[in-house]
């Protein structure tokens, strides 16, 4: 439980800050955000709601648009994180910045060695200095080894370590235990318990309901760039914080057709594949996806559907299970023999994975398909007549504006560029449709026309697997509904069983009474 | 041995930051003609080799701010210079001298009479087994053991290091990424530079037209041979050195020439650069972030 | 107009601007290396209109002076191949100068052996690109399998082909009556002059040929297409089912036939001596140029062919340069040298602002 917070100054306090890209997106819209010394103050949301956003700009990585931020009283304006680290305000990213074959020593002494450039590093001092430390803050870590060697929670302590050292008053985390086993998880709680005890203020940014409840004193809830609301943490239960991370707007009625469903398509049976730091991301995982239905993959983004979604596209390998396509198991690392057994892929990251940027819009229309025989020619050429045929079609079909098909692809929109790999996936004529984020960064018309044509195609009898986000989209798409938390579903259920509070509520990690897994 | 050895730890300091320098070759050329034409004209052979070693810093100065600064590859500006500096040279001797392809200096203005006599035969990789020892031979160790210790001990070191291996971390930690692989350039360029003037003016006391001798690029070869260690590039290029001289002593040898031993042992050295990047001997880890330009996302 | 009309006009007008960018890019790098050039030339007391005249007039003036040119471009097509071939694929081949050797020798080798005409020709001009495949090859293993940097592995490989070419050429291969040559090669192998007088044989068509051929398999086959992909985007490359592995040694196949065509146009299109000289020295520096080359012509195989014209008529109308103006021969690998660095600045005609004074519209932009 939480202790009681010490006085009623503001350390930090953020007035209306707006931040606005330079393509016009919004990621924060009048964000008001105020931190009492001493406290623990939980940032909580889900994706896109801008908590990474406001915390780089409170630690000194990006500027606000607009708006003021207030240190210790004073108006601040921090150009570099080194600014704000050197008023006190230190973050922990996600991605460590660490320098791997250093020792803990070394990363922590850069940029701090004193002196000029060639003073030698006085390692006694600096470890002198660092020992006193990590007493003081309770954690532990061994100096003289290579970072890359060690586990990934020893390497978040020394990140810790490293703002420690430098005295910050206000320590931000960014989604800590994402990358840590339950024991490390529990270790950095009675580290960050001791640090307030020390006097320190931490901002603790998660999605996961049980350790804001647990951890803080003072929880704020971002939604879609604007801040929902700031409650005491111990006048509030799970249910109002799920309500205030994913908001309680009625769900429109959703006229959806009912559909043969027909026979099995994708069978996923204990499904487990790691993430890029060799962790486990996804753990012992099933489910089926059936003609004419679309299953929709619920959660926050980190909580493993992004390796499922590779896993099964042959993207990436997995540990264990077995996945089975039209009654064929599944090769590892093989697209070209799943997209054979009828998988389309529409991928989350269409800039960097679904495209070739630089390509024209005839030449992406046949990424994945350049070997197929529909489109060889004499001599086992490419046929660009034939390719040039099917891209027109394609884009007259799929209402992908571009000025001609010799246009390169990065000058298209958003929404004509996923209208292009739709469209192409969809010239493959799948059994099964691997949607991932589909609509993701796309405008209200090319969403709607995503989202209807995902509809159809469900009519159709085609299986649809949809990762995804955005909620609404859930709900408006979706049959049945898993809600991914930690590499694993919380439960699988009927779309019309669910409620925003409670998908929130499994989104969060906590159980709901409605435990029925369908 | 010298030359080679000069090059190669200033090159470490480079990498170890994360450029590249191909134009190697380049600089020792370059620096090579323009310290010739120093001490010519000064009559002061001193003054040729500072004017060498400024050369050479002005050459890593445009190859870094076109690297680091303008962002281009680093390989492609590397190769322009070699490519530059080939025709620079001959070019220059013709109009500085008016003569074609090489240049005696004369005795006085060189280095060469400034070599130190030692009774027991010291090669240090000298092609004449004469027993002399260049005033620079031991300024090359204490060049070596001053890169390492700087390296290895200094602060600048550490940001050295660090900038090589992860770039984003060290902005992070408020060090400028370019600016400190600027100065590892320059320093390794000014190595070059001296280097290159030592060919000229102290070891062999003229200039032609392609003294390097693909020096520069035997140096790259140091480099990852003494995976990235200052004080192994003098091992290094103690054995390329090596090799060079038994292969050209080979030549000359009645048994050896007969079956063209001398060929295959000139091979040797980069055989075995081949082999140590493959890993087959020992391990070289080179900085992560090598050869990429920084950009902050 | 209304403005709805003319915004498509427009659209389309930056679209051809854009393709147009690289050239305005190049033309820069040049006529900042003439520049140069012309500035050193003027310190040192010559008069640079005249030397640059003279050296047009001796690469194109006459028609022995334009053979001249097309002989010199010929073989720095190909070695400009290689470097382009690999830079599609993602990676750095500047091991042309060693790939070429290899071929070179083959050349020799089989150009001895008694065959009727044109299948000797044939058989020799395979034996090299065969010969140059093999030794891009281990280089390619190399990086597949344990990671290598090519750059380092290439050139190495040039400096063991150095040596080895130097031993075959001397020990094997040389002239028993004139030592400072190799055997030459039958007649049935060798190529026939165009112009008489000139050094051009007809192996030239060889080099057009296979230029033609790579942009060919570029961009019009599914394994250029694979090649293409995975130089520019790795990510997508495997999403389409491309096995990187394959495209890399594509890349390395193709430029080691490049440039073993390279080596043999030296010896079967090279009168009189249809061989080579123990020292190598009719091969110097072709594999290093052809990087030149193919920077010059954006990596793009008909790129290389003019990038290639280029070079050829400077190194040709140097002698005239040298002749008339008397600038010694070897300012013209100072302009190589400089226009090479500018073309290593992307976007150069950007900094020089050449590039605003025709982008005065307004392109819409979504």
């Amino acid at each position: 439980m939480s202790t009681p917070t010490q006085g009623n100054v503001p350390l930090l306090e953020a007035r209306a800050i707006d931040k606005v890209y330079p393509d016009g997106t919004v990621a924060l819209e009048g964000v008001d955000f105020t931190v009492l010394t001493g406290e623990v103050h939980g940032l909580l949301g889900e994706n896109g709601a801008g908590k990474t956003t406001l915390t780089k700009i409170l630690s000194g990585l990006l500027a606000q648009t607009s708006g003021q931020v207030f240190w210790r009283g004073q108006a601040a304006n921090f150009k570099t994180p080194l600014d704000a680290l050197r008023q006190g305000i230190g973050m922990v990213h996600q991605h460590f910045a660490l320098v791997n074959p250093f020792t803990a020593l070394e990363n922590i002494a850069l940029g701090q060695e004193g002196g000029n450039g060639l003073s030698s590093v006085d390692h006694g001092k600096i470890e002198q200095r660092l020992r006193r430390v990590m007493v003081e803050g309770g954690l532990d870590a061994p100096l003289d080894v290579p970072v890359e060697l060690l586990p990934v929670g020893v390497q978040q302590r020394i990140e810790i370590l490293k703002l420690l050292y430098r005295d910050v008053k206000l320590l931000i985390l960014d989604e800590p235990t994402a990358v840590l086993t339950p024991q490390e998880a529990d270790d950095l709680f009675v580290a960050l318990r001791k640090f307030k005890d020390t006097g320190k203020t931490i901002v603790f940014i998660t999605h996961k309901l049980r350790e804001v409840l647990e951890l803080t004193d003072k929880i704020t809830v971002l939604r879609r760039g604007k801040q929902e609301g700031s409650v005491v943490t111990s006048s509030v239960d799970s249910k109002q914080l799920a309500t205030l991370m994913v908001g309680h707007e009625v769900i429109p009625g959703v006229e959806r057709s009912q559909t043969q469903v027909g026979k099995v398509v994708l069978s996923v049976k204990d499904l487990e594949v790691k993430n890029d730091l060799n962790d486990m991301a996804v753990r012992k995982l099933s489910f089926e996806v059936r003609q004419g239905e679309i299953f929709g993959i619920a959660g926050v983004e980190g909580n493993g559907q992004t390796e499922l979604g590779e896993a099964i596209s042959g993207l990436r390998a997995w540990e264990g299970g077995r996945v089975q396509l039209d009654g064929r198991p599944e090769e590892q690392l093989d697209p070209q023999s799943i997209y054979a057994q009828g998988l389309a892929h529409i991928p989350e990251d269409r800039r960097r994975v679904g495209m070739v940027l630089e390509f024209s819009v005839m030449e992406n229309s046949i990424l994945g398909l350049q070997s197929s025989p529909r489109f060889r020619g004499a001599f086992g050429r490419l046929d660009w007549n034939k390719v040039r045929k099917n891209a027109a079609e394609l884009i007259e079909q799929f209402d992908v504006k571009a000025q001609g098909l010799n246009t390169v692809v990065s000058s298209l929109s958003g929404g004509n560029q996923q209208k292009l790999v739709v469209g192409r996936e969809l010239g493959k004529n799948p059994k099964f449709i691997l949607a991932a984020q589909p609509t993701r960064g796309l405008d209200i018309g090319a969403t709607q026309y995503i989202r209807d044509l995902l509809m159809a195609l469900r009519g159709e009898g085609i299986a649809i697997l949809l990762i995804s986000a955005e909620l609404d989209e859930i709900f408006q798409l979706a049959d049945r509904v898993g809600v991914i938390y930690e590499g694993q579903f919380m439960g699988v259920y009927p779309t019309e069983a669910l409620n925003r509070e409670r998908i929130g509520l499994l989104m969060g990690g906590m159980e709901s009474e409605v435990g029925q897994t369908v | 041995m010298i030359p080679l050895a000069l090059v190669a730890m200033g090159e470490v300091l480079a990498e170890r930051a994360g450029v590249v320098n191909i134009g190697l070759e380049g600089i020792l050329l370059i620096s090579a003609f323009t310290g010739t034409v120093g001490a010519f004209s000064f009559h002061n052979a001193w003054v040729g080799m500072l004017i060498g070693t400024l050369t050479g810093l002005l050459i890593g100065y445009i190859h870094g701010v076109i690297s680091l600064y303008l962002k281009g590859d680093q390989i492609i500006s590397g190769v322009a210079i070699n490519l530059f500096a080939m025709g620079f040279v001959a070019f220059g001797i013709i109009v500085v001298w008016g003569v074609h392809g090489a240049f005696n200096l004369p005795l006085e203005d060189s280095l060469k009479g400034w070599t130190v006599l030692l009774p027991p035969a010291t090669a240090g990789g000298d092609q004449r087994f004469v027993g002399k020892i260049s005033v620079l031979l031991p300024f090359t160790f204490l060049m070596a053991g001053f890169i390492w210790w700087v390296l290895e001990k200094t602060a600048f070191g550490l940001r050295v290091k660090a900038v090589g291996e992860n770039p984003e971390a060290a902005d992070v930690a408020g060090i400028r990424v370019e600016r400190v692989r600027l100065i590892a350039v320059l320093i390794g360029a000014a190595l070059g530079g001296l280097a290159g003037a030592y060919l000229s003016v102290d070891w062999n006391g003229m200039i032609t037209k392609d003294i390097s001798a693909g020096r520069g690029f035997i140096a790259l070869a140091t480099v990852v041979f003494s995976k990235l260690n200052p004080l192994l590039t003098l091992l290094g290029a103690f054995v390329f050195g090596l090799f060079d001289n038994v292969g050209l002593w080979l030549s000359t040898n009645a048994w050896a020439n007969r079956i063209g031993l001398n060929y295959f042992i000139r091979m040797l050295p980069y055989v075995v650069t081949l082999l140590v990047v493959a890993g087959v001997i020992g391990r070289a880890r080179f900085p992560k972030a090598i050869g990429q330009p920084y950009r902050r996302e | 107009m209304s403005a709805s009309m003319s915004a498509p006009k427009t659209r389309r007008l930056g679209n051809v601007l854009g393709l147009l960018r690289p050239l305005f890019d190049v033309l820069t790098a040049i006529v900042v290396g003439l520049a140069v050039g012309a500035l050193l030339m003027w310190w040192f007391g010559y008069d640079p209109w005249k030397a640059y005249a003279a050296l047009f007039r001796g690469a194109f003036g006459d028609k022995w002076g334009r053979a001249d040119t097309l002989f010199a471009a010929a073989p720095l097509v190909l070695t400009g191949l290689t470097f382009a071939i690999g830079v599609r694929a993602g990676l750095f081949n500047i091991g042309a100068q060693g790939q070429m050797l290899m071929g070179a020798l083959a050349a020799v080798a089989v150009g001895i052996l008694p065959l009727p005409p044109v299948v000797h020709q044939t058989v020799t001009l395979g034996a090299a690109m065969l010969a140059g495949a093999l030794w891009g090859l281990p280089a390619a293993y190399l990086k597949a399998t344990r990671g290598v940097h090519e750059v380092i592995s290439t050139i190495m490989l040039n400096w063991v082909a150095r040596w080895l070419a130097l031993y075959l050429a001397v020990r094997l291969l040389s002239d028993p009556n004139r030592a400072e040559k190799t055997v030459s090669v039958l007649a049935s192998t060798r190529f026939s002059v165009v112009i008489p007088g000139s050094d051009l044989t007809h192996v030239v068509w060889i080099s057009v040929l296979f230029a033609l051929f790579i942009y060919w398999v570029l961009w019009h086959t599914p394994a250029g297409y694979g090649l293409r992909c995975t130089g520019l985007n790795q990510d997508a490359s495997r999403y389409a089912g491309i096995n990187p592995g394959k495209s890399v040694n594509l890349a390395f196949i193709l430029g080691g036939m490049a440039a073993g065509l390279a080596g043999a146009s030296q010896i079967v299109g090279r009168p009189p001596l249809y061989g080579m000289y123990t020292d190598l020295s009719t091969l110097a520096n072709l594999g290093f140029d052809g990087i030149a080359v193919a920077l010059l012509g954006r990596n793009h195989p008909i790129g290389a062919i003019f990038g290639a014209l280029f070079f050829g008529a400077l190194n040709t109308g140097t002698h005239m340069m040298q002749y008339q103006a008397l600038v010694p021969l070897e300012m013209v690998r100072v302009v190589q040298g400089v226009i090479v660095l500018a073309v290593a600045v992307p976007e150069l005609s950007k900094i020089f602002r050449v590039w605003s004074l025709f982008k005065g519209h307004q392109t819409v932009k979504k």
